[in-house]
């Protein structure tokens, strides 16, 4: 069986972009990762686009702004993880044979679609009761501060990394460097959490090119870096209640992630997670395995997540910092393993990285321990 | 408990309202193995049964964690506070918590089922639904 490679990577700007919309951006980031790809249009020989919020056949729409036409695709919506999600089924038609170079794409224009504090769908019992997901992950912020001991201004340290991370990533959403005092100041959204601990609302598309081990030997030219596990899981329903402070469902899809990759996690150089909230951050890099369980606030406060740390988490700026598109997001994350690995992150770049990881986990469902998780490795 | 004027319950499958006004959540209960499910259930997640039975739920229960959200949608009053309550029957349900300063909450505290009104649905009709209160306020 074929391996899978990514060979070219696009993002546009992350950030607000009232003129443009998730087609026009979703083709910007396409192009670009079909120029970084080397190729041509018409070497693309299938499409998955993820978003959540932008309509119907959306990922037709991207094609069609390329001047692709005839071409498989499926639009794939799974939360936060819709990007992610194309990433992996995209991998998994070329593992199986079917094609040999697809394009993943991710997109999102969320500032036409939404203000404010993200919610479940309306039919969910706890979105009838006044849940949000600020509120949701306030509550686990909590519960761990009481389990944990973390303080509140080791939580605000870590909108502080990523923001610091962001003002050397030029397509970030956010590029100015910010205190724990801005943070502990800002704008109370859901108790612990402010506004500088919740990612904002972003418009942005990324895109990737993944080939087969035979297209990769005839366009790769060096550039290519190897996609060893693309990993989705959906969480289990909970039949009694569960800590909502370490994440089964996380430590499930980096275990399958591992196990393909054939590594662990002590061999994992820097990773970009899920931080939609800070405390998220923190549940993430726990529930993958990457720091002890209530050891990553003190390991942060140490600087070893900075990316000149022992472990840097979120280079890019993460979602708090470079911003959450949703359906762009989880390509995005491979987009910045990309270019770590290849020695083009710029100002951020980690010094001798040899193997990334991507991590997105979106959704709520009442009842199940989160709806959709993913995990990429790649490896150079 | 005023209650003489009990509304609709404002999920009818998900709680019970009597008509003085005192109400239950509900629940499904796998026959096979016993689980309790909150909301209903068409297949136990525990042991793959799809034999339930439905279950009211007690009123009383611990609080697991909570926020005092400031920043909401356009149908919710802000700000309120909203927890994850234990129950003894093994489910944890969600819900807005009143009855008491935000300063008086903390994780562990007991809380008790209160019915309360809801607003009303599209044709006007009043609604009932639910928060938990502590425990002593919840008696007053």
């Amino acid at each position: 069986m074929t391996e899978v490679h990514v060979v070219g990577a696009g993002m546009t700007h992350f950030g607000k972009h009232p003129d443009r919309d998730a087609a026009d951006l979703g083709a910007e980031a396409l192009q670009g990762a079909i120029a970084d790809a080397g190729i041509g249009g018409r070497d693309v020989e299938a499409a998955y686009c993820g978003h959540v919020f932008q309509g119907m056949v959306t990922g037709q729409r991207v094609l069609a702004q390329v001047g692709l036409a005839g071409l498989p695709l499926a639009n794939v919506e799974n939360a936060c993880s819709s990007g992610a999600t194309a990433i992996r089924e995209a991998a998994l038609a070329i593992r199986a044979g079917e094609h040999d170079v697809i394009a993943a794409i991710g997109t999102e224009h969320l500032t036409s679609r939404f203000r404010g504090a993200l919610t479940p769908d309306e039919s969910d019992p706890e979105a009838a009761v006044g849940a949000t997901m600020p509120a949701v992950y306030a509550m686990r912020a909590r519960r761990y501060m009481e389990e944990f001991g973390m303080t509140r201004k080791q939580l605000a340290l870590i909108p502080v990394k990523n923001k610091s991370n962001a003002a050397r990533n030029p397509l970030a959403h956010f590029r100015q460097e910010i205190t724990i005092d801005d943070v502990l100041e800002s704008r109370p959204i859901a108790d612990p959490l402010n506004l500088h601990d919740c990612s904002p609302v972003t418009d942005g598309a990324a895109a990737v090119i993944l080939m087969s081990d035979r297209a990769a030997k005839k366009f790769g030219d060096g550039r290519a870096v190897r996609l060893a596990a693309s990993t989705l899981r959906t969480g289990s329903v909970d039949v009694e209640p569960t800590s909502m402070t370490f994440e089964p469902l996380t430590w499930d899809t980096a275990r399958d992630a591992y196990e393909r990759a054939g590594i662990g996690p002590d061999e994992v150089d820097f990773a970009e997670v899920h931080d939609c909230f800070s405390i998220a951050e923190v549940l993430r890099v726990e529930g993958l395995g990457l720091f002890g369980q209530g050891e990553y606030p003190a390991a942060v406060e140490r600087g070893e997540a900075d990316i000149g740390g022992r472990l840097p988490i979120n280079p890019s700026g993460g979602l708090l910092g470079k911003g959450h598109p949703l359906g762009g997001t989880g390509v995005a994350q491979v987009v910045e393993l990309v270019r770590q690995l290849r020695g083009e992150a710029g100002d951020r770049q980690i010094r001798s990285a040899r193997v990334g990881l991507a991590h997105c986990r979106g959704g709520k469902a009442v009842g199940i321990e989160g709806a959709a998780c993913t995990v990429q490795i790649l490896i150079r | 408990m005023t209650g003489s004027t009990a509304g609709v319950s404002f999920r009818p499958g998900e709680l019970e309202v009597h008509p003085d006004g005192s109400g239950n959540l509900l629940g499904s209960r796998c026959r096979t193995c016993g689980a309790n499910f909150y909301p209903r259930r068409q297949v136990c997640s525990g042991c793959l049964g799809d034999d339930f039975e439905p279950v009211r739920f007690g009123r009383e229960g611990t609080l697991y964690t909570f926020s005092i959200v400031r920043q909401s949608t356009p149908a919710f009053e802000v700000p309120y506070a909203l927890g994850y309550v234990d129950f003894p029957e093994g489910v944890r349900i969600m819900g807005q918590i009143s009855g008491c300063d935000f300063d008086d909450i903390s994780i562990g505290m007991a809380l008790t089922l209160s019915l309360e009104p809801w607003g009303t649905d599209d044709d006007g009709t009043a609604l009932t639904g639910y928060r938990f209160r502590p425990r002593e306020a919840a008696h007053d």
